[in-house]
């Protein structure tokens, strides 16, 4: 599987090449700003048959590209493209989408069942009972499906706006942290659900902040951190690019070419740059030990270190967050 | 559409919203038919003015219709549920247009009913003059839906908003200032009644039926269409 | 197979805390600024300040008016002309108050109701009846100030317009006292019945339009009944026209009579009457706000 990465500037890139199916949901330089604030920043990428997760910490705009993606909300800038449409005011792709927000309101004095009806009413399902008995076995609440949904608990709440949104067999699926509150079992069970109709050849999109929920659902990852694309591709392959993508830091000292002589031959070092301005860039992929490493030295061979810093900052985080799970 | 249309009717129908309608929409009935009874001189204007221009037309149909065409809209997008209709392949107007029945359809009869007896009574049995402060009630109802729904789909203060435009603006202003009740929906309801009953109204100061019609018309389709572009622009909770 | 549960050094306060007078205060000052949308963005403050905003608008016409009339005829025409003044300001602007309590009373209390963060409150030391009292209170000092504001804006136009501001202020310090006892007691009655009113719903929305309705229909209702019907029971019915409850007391304070309460019927029953009819409708009210919250606990 391949993967890319930016960072900051630099773009260390290793082409996605082979085979990809034909992109069914576009995104094109996004952006979306509220007043000053910027959630998404100049966002693109291609979303392809399969399980696509969408992962970031909380704040980094994940519901609103979704958002955007769903055309529940405008873009500022690009385009937003399903299946070579705009999503954008487009009523009739709706057919083809199922989205499921992050909201968990539903009208209460409705059963559960003449919820999914209702929605598959609207969405202009044929032969209505049928597929609302087949959404409902979905997700397996046949028993509950004739009581009102303000007695049901959190889980089957979920579990019912899961059918609403599969109810009119939508080829696109969008779910905006679907797992809210499952338990174990649940989790089990989405699981496979996922995986069937993965295998129909649907496009999934989950959205979620927790690692392991990614991790065991989707193919593809799109990691988001401050209204960023950060990485994308295989998760594997993310995790294997970003140990093997080695890190930036800028030292300014006293005696730049003398420390550079004495860092080249630690071991957590890959390689040295000296800068015009005298600034040594050290590229290390082993920055833990590094920090240890790095101060002894300096102070074994007298040269006085005035700064150190990593340059990939919005890299750092993303390793942090990707490997403290 | 039938089912964004029932699914309101349901949101919007709950036993004490129905009995305090039902309690608003008979005091006109009762102050009528007590002023029968008591039977004192000038009949016509006075009526008319208390209970029909303020009570009616003033107070009760604008409240009331506010209090359910704001929850229409405002409800949904309040609890988040608004998405649940505009992520389906249906045009918009078929979100909207239903939504409005609805309202007109919940508030409405009370009204109608409300207008129809105390006219009724009111007028001892004339059946033109009932039915002229019948249909313009109506009318009136309309009007009123129109613009609320638009109101709280707008606006989350849609109900502080809609009460300022009631008691400041139709109650307070258009009393006063001539040109702002041109801006009243109050004053084409009621321009509307005189216009279908003239012989009872003749003598009252009003602007034509067939402008009142007319901009009954507009009012009407006007805040539909407004409602329309707004559920195609904004950004869904 | 043993567990352990290892203490990772989160500091518990150990310090001063401070107890229930400073919490009552925060609930207080918590309220002010729920009603006057502070910190909260500025679509929440539109409505609040528009209303202080005509109300003082109404005053200072009514300054203006006067002042032009004294100006063109002489000190002293405006009274004898008996334009509008400050014993006419709570009649003419009631229902403006009214709406104003209608809208932003709920604020106080519905969200508290809707969120359920009244537990959160109770758990500290706090009561119930603290918890109310002091959203009364901030609510209140609104309100007595919607009501005080532009009668002191009216006075110091008086006063500013009059050629002589020194003779006018003597002759007419009196209306001071009197006016704010006036907006006191129009700020208490209708903060009570709107939060009253407001006690009983999540929705804000339904908790104002119920709060206008009852103002504005029981106004027509009870002068056209009152109309029709002669005698006591005319009298009485009058008496239910919520609006002019407190305009009743405003009279009384002044001892004169407000063009909205001229043609009432109720103006034939004594004035002892009618004052402890504003009380009866302001302090049962209160008690039974009082006794909806006081039996709250965490």
């Amino acid at each position: 599987m391949n993967a890319t990465i930016r960072s900051s500037g630099d773009t260390v890139m290793r082409e996605a090449s082979g085979a990809a199916a034909a992109p069914v949901i576009r995104v094109q330089n996004v952006s979306r700003w509220f007043g000053s604030v910027v959630a998404v920043s100049d966002v693109t990428f291609d979303i392809t048959p399969g399980i696509t997760g969408l992962l970031g910490p909380n704040g980094a705009g994940k519901t609103t590209l979704l958002r955007m993606m769903t055309g529940l909300a405008d873009v500022s800038t690009g385009r937003v493209t399903v299946f070579g449409e705009p999503v954008r005011d487009n009523p009739p792709l709706y057919r083809r989408i199922g989205v499921m927000s992050e909201h968990e309101t539903v009208y209460g004095f409705m059963k559960g069942r003449e919820f999914v009806t209702m929605m598959g009413r609207l969405r202009g399902v044929p032969e209505l009972e049928e597929a609302v008995d087949r959404a409902i076995a979905l997700v397996d609440l046949e028993d509950a499906q004739y009581r009102p949904m303000q007695t049901y608990s959190r889980g089957m709440r979920q579990r019912m706006r899961l059918a609403a949104t599969l109810v009119h067999e939508p080829d696109v699926l969008i779910l905006d942290e679907p797992l809210n509150g499952a338990d174990p079992r649940q989790r089990l069970h989405f699981k496979h659900l996922l995986e069937t109709l993965k295998e129909q050849g649907k496009t999934i999109v989950i959205s979620s902040h927790i690692l392991e929920e990614v991790e065991q659902l989707a193919d593809t990852v799109l990691l988001i951190v401050n209204g960023k694309l950060a990485a994308s591709g295989g998760f594997r392959a993310i995790r294997a690019a970003l140990d093997q993508r080695p890190y930036h830091v800028r030292i300014v000292s006293d005696a730049p070419r003398r420390l550079a002589a004495a860092v080249v031959k630690l071991a957590s070092v890959d390689a040295v740059h000296v800068d015009p301005d005298g600034a040594l860039v050290v590229l290390s992929r082993n920055v833990g030990d590094l920090q240890l490493e790095l101060p002894r030295l300096a102070q074994a061979e007298k040269i006085g270190l005035r700064r150190v810093e990593p340059l990939d900052d919005s890299l750092e985080s993303v390793f942090g967050y990707l490997v403290d799970a | 559409m039938r089912s964004v249309y029932l699914l309101t009717l349901r949101q919007l129908s709950g036993k004490w919203r129905l009995g305090i309608m039902a309690v608003l929409a008979a005091m006109p009935v009762i102050i009528s038919v007590i002023m029968l009874h008591e039977a004192t001189a000038d009949p016509v204007t006075d009526f008319e003015e208390v209970v029909l221009g303020a009570m009616l037309a003033g107070s009760i149909a604008p409240l009331v219709v506010l209090a359910i065409a704001a929850a229409a809209f405002g409800n949904e997008v309040e609890d988040r549920t608004l998405a649940n209709l505009t992520i389906s392949p249906v045009p918009r107007w078929r979100i909207a247009l239903p939504k409005l029945l609805a309202t007109i359809t919940i508030a409405g009869p009370f009204i109608a009913l409300s207008a129809f007896f105390s006219a009724h009574v009111g007028f001892i049995v004339d059946w033109q003059a009932t039915i002229a402060v019948t249909v313009s009630a109506i009318v009136g109802v309309a009007m009123y839906a129109s613009l609320f729904v638009w109101l709280g789909l707008v606006s989350t203060q849609a109900i502080g908003v809609g009460l300022l435009y009631i008691v400041l603006w139709e109650g307070f202003f258009a009393g006063f200032v001539s040109g702002a009740r041109m801006l009243s929906i109050r004053y084409y309801a009621i321009a509307l009644m005189h216009a279908m009953d003239p012989r009872r109204f003749a003598e009252l100061d009003h602007v034509s039926g067939t402008t009142a019609v007319i901009v009954a018309a507009v009012v009407i389709v006007g805040f539909l269409a407004l409602s329309v572009r707004r559920l195609r622009m904004m950004d869904v909770p | 197979m043993t567990g352990t549960v290892f203490d990772i050094g989160y500091q518990s306060y150990s310090g001063v805390r401070e107890g229930r007078g400073r919490a009552r205060r925060a609930v207080f000052k918590d309220g002010l600024r729920a009603a006057l949308g502070l910190g909260r963005g500025a679509k929440a403050k539109i409505l609040p300040w528009f209303f202080f905003f005509v109300l003082s608008a109404i005053a200072t016409v009514m300054a203006i008016v006067a002042g032009a009339a004294d100006r063109l005829g002489g000190a002293g025409t405006a009274e004898k002309m008996h334009l509008p003044s400050h014993s006419d300001y709570y009649g003419i602007a009631s229902i403006i108050m009214f709406v104003f309590a209608a809208v932003v009373g709920p604020e106080l209390l519905c969200r508290d109701k809707r969120d359920g963060v009244i537990n959160l409150y109770l758990v500290r030391p706090l009561t119930g009846s603290d918890y109310i009292v002091s959203r009364w209170a901030a609510f209140m000092v609104v309100m007595s100030t919607a009501a005080w504001l532009p009668q002191v804006i009216l006075f110091l136009g008086l006063c500013g317009g009059d050629p002589n501001p020194a003779t006018y202020f003597a002759a007419h310090w009196m209306d001071i006292p009197r006016f704010l006892l006036a907006g006191l007691a129009m700020a208490a009655y209708t903060t009570t019945l709107a939060l009253l009113t407001a006690s009983f719903t999540s929705r804000r929305a339904y908790a104002s339009v119920f709060l206008v309705g009852l103002f504005v229909i029981t106004t027509p209702f009870t002068v056209g009944l009152a109309q029709e019907v002669a005698g006591t029971a005319g009298q009485w019915i009058s008496m239910f026209n919520l609006t002019n409850i407190p305009v009743h007391v405003n009279d009384f304070i002044f001892g004169d009579v407000s063009e909205v309460t001229k043609d009432a019927p109720a103006r034939q029953l004594a004035p002892w009457i009618r004052v402890a009819w504003y009380f009866a409708w302001t302090l049962v009210p209160g008690a039974v706000l009082w006794w909806r919250y006081r039996r709250l606990s965490a």
